[in-house]
């Protein structure tokens, strides 16, 4: 703990009723680094991100994130330099592209025009008229890239970050997530396939709580 | 081990329901109604309770905001327990009474009604908690949900008797010393029922999450070990 | 962004998402159409009966086929609608208020589309008519209160559609009664005033629970 991390865990559990999520997890983001998050399904990954996201808090142990404590009345004001891509779209199915991303503009505040830059930027211009039910897993999934273009987080958090991703949009990733770092922020990427990464180091989930990986 | 410490409070219930009992039954009758009357020194007991009991689930429904200490939770469900089984009785004492005094089973008069109302409200809160699996997420919503309720009741009853009020006369009946004495009688007994009743509700609750954190202290599994290897082999060439 | 904006962009969002689905519009209130001509068919036809129990029934339609309005599914959001918006920074509070908003327009729609079906078939006396509108704004804003924290407090529960109404019925008595007992009061002459005051009192008492539950409720709905 240095006090410049972009978040730290510190021996983070997290108990749902009778079971066991995550136990003595420690975790430390600092500026300028690209994570990996492995483990395999059902390790809690997902959890463990939603914690750093400031979204769940753990049931044992301490951490900040962005310099607000886990827990506290302060993650409100940092949590809009968070973007999280999940595993679900974060995205309303009957708008379309264009709709949701420029609410998301709306939503932080922003002109509306900066989300249809966006959009463009990550290849979607021509689908803004598509609805977000009628689109591919892999249109939505850039549409949330788009949010992170819009967003400018310090943080960036992405669940399955290549999942449904062609070649060109696995590139996509790694530009958005090499912006925010370039900017003196932290990425964390779970992913199944470790070779696909594109990061300083990765970390695994064994067992509810976190090793590093040579 | 002794589940309940000592049984002072168990022995002061009974003797004082039995004083109850023997009170209701032998004080004297109502002048216009008969016997039939002594059915609401059940009846009015029973409501105070359900209103009490109600507002004891609200203090703890607060108390866990404040606190989020799990006893006060333990404290909002019991009572949501024992209250909407007074609240039944209340109801179903009320009808008794009502059908050969007045001919019908149920008067629209502002208590009942309200009564009525919190028996709903006791079951969709208990309905609620049922529906929740995690403690603390249950916890939460139900304290939520307890507050809000108790916030509108007097809402809801004051609604009712200025809907009454308009359309009926009101049937403001003085009531005798001895009859009141023997009501209140009832409602120190029902009290003491409901005191015992809770110390016991609180009691299992307790054993239960014992119960429950000795059996996951001998489970200890992490979520991800449930999940192994696959045995079925992956063949490319096939 | 200021409360008041936040409070707008999410209204905003909920309303936008109804006029994709047409729910209330195309299904619910339909739906309570049907219901208003099927009662008297039940309780007969008989013209001054119809007149004088005409509002009673309303309301009561109003009140129970609220629910659906409060159900709806554009009111639904999934888990990662819910955490982009927390994400977002949206305040709780103002995102309770959003969706009291976005409801309470939607119930005020469903009352002003009902109206004109309870005036043909049931006939009533609407004297002092203009009074409607302030009744009918103060139940849709009592319902979409009520509405907003009942289904928060049931997110993510599987039996939500039975257990919200559970829930919010009993709750709303008074609106119920500060509404039949206006009109009534109006056809007899009779003071309205203090139905109102019921009626606003209500609103703001819920109101007030609701701002104070959005942060708890908020945690309780991971």
């Amino acid at each position: 703990m240095n006090g410049h991390e972009i978040a730290y865990l510190d021996d983070v559990g997290l108990r749902l009723g009778n079971t066991i999520i995550l136990r003595q997890a420690k975790l430390s983001l600092e500026p300028g680094e690209k994570v990996g998050l492995l483990g395999p399904n059902g390790s809690g990954k997902t959890t463990l991100l939603r914690i750093i996201a400031t979204l769940l808090q753990p049931t044992s142990g301490t951490g900040a994130v962005l310099g607000a404590e886990i827990g506290t009345q302060d993650v409100y004001a940092i949590r809009n330099r968070i973007v999280m891509v999940g595993h679900l779209p974060g995205l309303w199915p009957e708008l379309t592209l264009g709709e949701n991303t420029e609410l998301v503009a709306r939503l932080s505040g922003r002109s509306p025009e900066v989300a249809a830059d966006a959009l463009a930027q990550v290849g979607l211009a021509r689908a803004s008229e598509r609805r977000a039910d009628q689109s591919s897993k892999g249109m939505l999934r850039r549409a949330e890239l788009a949010r992170a273009l819009i967003l400018e987080p310090t943080l960036l958090l992405l669940d399955e970050a290549h999942a449904g991703l062609d070649a060109e949009a696995i590139g996509m990733v790694d530009t958005i997530a090499n912006r925010v770092v370039a900017g003196g922020g932290a990425v964390m990427l779970v992913s199944h396939e470790p070779d696909r990464l594109n990061v300083h180091r990765s970390v695994q989930l064994v067992d509810g709580t976190l090793e590093m990986v040579s | 081990m002794t589940i309940v410490r000592n049984r002072w409070l168990e022995i002061a219930t009974v003797a004082i329901i039995g004083v109850s009992l023997f009170r209701s039954m032998t004080v004297v009758a109502d002048v216009t109604q008969g016997d039939v009357q002594r059915i609401m020194y059940v009846h009015v007991p029973s409501a105070w309770l359900a209103f009490l009991a109600f507002m004891v689930t609200m203090v703890g429904s607060a108390a866990w905001l404040r606190t989020k200490d799990q006893r006060w939770d333990r404290l909002a469900a019991s009572s949501a327990e024992i209250g909407v089984v007074f609240t039944g009785l209340a109801i179903v004492a009320g009808m008794i009474w009502a059908k050969p005094v007045w001919g019908q089973f149920w008067t629209w008069e502002p208590r009942l009604v309200t009564t009525a109302l919190l028996f709903f409200i006791y079951l969709g809160y208990l309905a609620l908690r049922r529906a929740v699996i995690d403690p603390v997420q249950r916890a939460r919503r139900a304290a939520i949900m307890g507050i809000v309720a108790a916030v509108q009741i007097p809402i809801v009853y004051y609604s009712v008797n200025w809907w009454r009020s308009l359309h009926q006369p009101s049937s403001a009946r003085s009531i005798d010393t001895p009859l009141r004495i023997t009501l209140l009688l009832g409602v120190v007994a029902f009290t003491f029922a409901y005191a015992v009743l809770l110390r016991r509700r609180l009691e299992l609750a307790r054993l239960e999450e014992e119960l429950d954190a000795k059996r996951f202290e001998q489970s200890q599994s992490v979520a991800g070990a449930d999940i192994t290897v696959p045995s079925l082999a992956s063949h490319p060439h096939d | 962004m200021t409360f008041w904006r936040q409070v707008y962009e999410v209204a905003r969002k909920d309303l936008l998402v109804e006029s994709r689905t047409a729910e209330v519009a195309l299904m619910t209130a339909p739906f309570g159409a049907a219901a208003l001509i099927l009662i008297p068919l039940a309780i007969g036809t008989d013209a001054p009966l119809l007149s004088q129990l005409g509002p009673g029934l309303y309301w009561i339609v109003v009140l129970l086929f609220g629910m659906l309005v409060i159900l709806r599914k554009s009111a639904v959001d999934g888990q990662a609608q819910r955490d982009l918006v927390r994400l977002l920074g949206i305040e709780p509070a103002a995102a309770f208020a959003g969706a009291t908003v976005a409801t309470s327009a939607l119930v005020l729609f469903f009352e002003v589309a009902l109206g004109p079906i309870l005036i043909a078939l049931y006939n009533p006396e609407l004297r002092g008519w203009p009074w409607l509108f302030v009744i009918l704004p103060l139940v849709a804003t009592g319902m979409g209160l009520l509405g907003t924290i009942a289904s928060g407090v049931t997110t993510s529960i599987g039996t939500r559609t039975s257990l919200t109404p559970l829930l919010i019925v009993p709750l709303s008595l008074p609106l119920l009664m500060g509404a039949t007992q206006a009109l009534e009061g109006l056809r007899l002459g009779r003071g309205i005033v203090p139905w109102l005051i019921l009626l606003f009192a209500v609103d703001l008492a819920l109101a007030v629970s609701g701002v104070l539950a959005a942060r708890p409720l908020e945690e309780a709905v991971t």
